[in-house]
């Protein structure tokens, strides 16, 4: 009876098993030897920085969902009249646009900003979330008293209402991006 | 025979003539963006350019080899943890996730005064909470812990006006904001896209609740932009159109639709040469390197390409075109000798881990970095919010 390696494969030498043998274990080294160094890189990493991990967020009720929900579009309009009306008293500073184009983003701005507070009124928030209600409703107020501010520049001619009606726009969208950035995350992202 | 002649003569002639009114008007690549009578009679879908031949870069390299130099660093006003490489660089993703920087890049000049190159951000509870960024701290605080006193600072250049790059406009309430009149535009322009159009298709993509606002375009926030207001009201800024010298060696060149559509680089003058900040345009200098788009977001990737190339231009010397002096905006090898003009680099004191790297000094400015320089492990904390 022949040896078993032999019947299988008659041309292979005991010399060839060897080799074969080596050859394995000289691949088996190398991902030995890979494997480690993955995992001490990785260990280094961690050292150099190790991060505290943010506080999960708690999943949101169907109630909560509702109302985020219910707020996005009134959302979305305010911030558009906002940059809008920025935008608008950019371009007239700069003289690219006239006082009849600022004047129509201006009423614009008031119309949302009246319309969305009055939106507002309608919505029920959930207990949890009636402080931030309570935050997102003083800020379209804000927005809405910078309009009436800067629309007074079309009864005096004087610029110093738009330096007047700065502030208020500003506190009003610092505000907002907070709200939005925990109702909304991903409505930002940044790039 | 004769006949055959005249009639194709009279048609090859009827073609010229078509070629010449229908070319009456058109954009050629070396026009500026005012040939075009100002712009007030282009094409409602042919945007401005921002060309600059390689004829006007060498100018301004040239002229500005001639100018003071300036000292430059960058700073980092928070880190990306563990973004998907290929959503940073499509053509990339050798590894699965990087970590990303927001730098800054600080400018001093021979007075000593100091300008800004993009200002970082703000936004705590979205850096921390929500983008599970790390190692923020206030932008004054960083610049007083490297030795550079914020007070100082007289002009900032936004690369473009997303709220991560131009967050802490109103830090600095003497200094003078340089914007693009095109970057204000296009978020104007986005602001009054249809939602009819196709069925609102395009406008749908980033307005359903929790997508972006203001779509095709996003990262302008009405805090962002009202920052930028203030700016305006304060007599505080500078609203550009394509190149323009702020003073001799420190140049802003158009990047147009190179990250977003006003976005802008600044060449500084330094003994190293000319530097290239580049912002998001220059989101990975790997990429500038490799030729390789990265971080696409408002761009058109020949315009991204051809902003890396006014870069190769800007700092080229005879017979060495290269990429070493483009400074990028989130190269993940910043701060490292990867990426050798970042490499003198320090963790800055204080700066829950931030980093700093000095990339040159010039007249005499002695060296800002700490002997030796921090770089060991470090542990960076969520400040209250």
């Amino acid at each position: 009876m022949m040896p078993r390696a032999e019947r299988l494969s008659p041309s292979i030498s005991r010399r060839g098993l060897v080799l074969i043998a080596v050859g394995l274990l000289i691949l088996i080294g190398i991902v030995i030897v890979a494997v480690a160094r993955e995992a001490t890189s990785r260990r280094v990493v961690a050292a150099a920085l190790s991060r505290p991990a943010a506080p999960a967020r708690p999943p949101l009720t169907p109630a909560e969902e509702t109302y985020i929900q219910a707020l996005w579009p009134i959302h979305g309009a305010v911030e558009r009249s906002a940059v809008r009306m920025s935008l608008g008293q950019i371009f007239y500073v700069t003289k690219d646009v006239g006082r009849t184009e600022l004047k129509a983003r201006v009423d614009e701005a008031l119309t949302t900003f009246q319309k969305a507070e009055a939106q507002l009124l309608t919505l029920e928030p959930p207990p949890s979330l009636r402080p931030a209600h309570d935050e997102y409703g003083a800020a379209v107020r804000l927005f809405h008293k910078s309009a009436v501010e800067v629309s007074k520049i079309f009864a005096d001619g004087r610029e110093d209402h738009l330096r007047a009606a700065y502030p208020l726009a500003q506190e009003a969208s610092d505000k907002i991006r907070e709200i939005g950035g925990r109702f909304w995350p991903g409505e930002f992202p940044p790039n | 025979m004769r006949g055959r002649i005249v009639r194709v003569v009279s048609a090859l002639a009827a073609i010229a003539a078509l070629g010449v009114l229908v070319n009456v008007g058109t954009l050629a690549a070396d026009n500026n963006d005012n040939d075009n009578n100002g712009g007030q009679h282009r094409p409602p879908q042919t945007l401005p350019q921002g060309f600059e031949t390689h004829r006007e870069l060498l100018h301004d390299a040239i002229r500005s080899d001639e100018a003071p130099e300036n000292s430059a660093w960058i700073l980092e006003s928070t880190r990306f943890m563990g973004v998907p490489f290929r959503s940073f660089m499509p053509d990339r993703g050798d590894k699965p996730t990087v970590d990303l920087p927001v730098n800054v890049g600080i400018i001093k000049g021979p007075d000593g005064k100091l300008g800004l190159y993009d200002s970082g951000w703000k936004q705590l509870h979205y850096i921390f909470d929500l983008n599970t960024s790390c190692c923020w701290a206030p932008i004054r605080q960083q610049m007083t812990a490297i030795g550079l006193n914020p007070n100082d600072v007289e002009w900032i250049v936004i690369g473009h006006g997303h709220w991560d790059h131009a967050g802490q406009i109103s830090e600095f309430p003497n200094a003078i904001l340089y914007v693009q009149k095109e970057e204000l535009k296009q978020i104007d322009f986005f602001l009054n896209y249809p939602s009819t159009f196709d069925g609102g298709h395009i406008s749908r993509v980033n307005t359903d609740p929790g997508g972006c606002a203001r779509s095709p375009v996003c990262g302008y926030p009405p805090q962002t932009v009202n920052e930028i207001l203030g700016k305006v009201l304060g007599g505080k800024a500078h609203i550009v159109d394509g190149r323009h010298e702020i003073r001799r060696g420190v140049i802003i060149h158009p990047a147009f639709r190179g990250h977003t559509y006003g976005s802008q680089l600044l060449q500084v003058n330094t003994p190293r040469g000319q530097l290239v900040f580049g912002s998001d345009t220059y989101s990975s200098w790997e990429g500038i390197r490799d030729w390789n788009v990265a971080n696409i977001q408002q761009t058109d990737t020949i315009q991204q390409m051809l902003a890396y190339e006014k870069c190769y231009v800007l700092t080229s010397r005879p017979g060495d075109m290269s990429f070493h002096n483009c400074v990028s905006a989130h190269e993940p090898i910043s701060y490292t000798a990867g990426y050798p003009l970042t490499s003198n680099w320090w963790l800055i004191p204080g700066g829950n881990c931030s980093r700093a790297a000095e990339l040159t000094l010039a007249n005499g400015e002695g060296t800002h970095v700490p002997n030796p320089p921090p770089r060991g492990a470090c542990t960076p904390v969520i400040p209250p919010h």
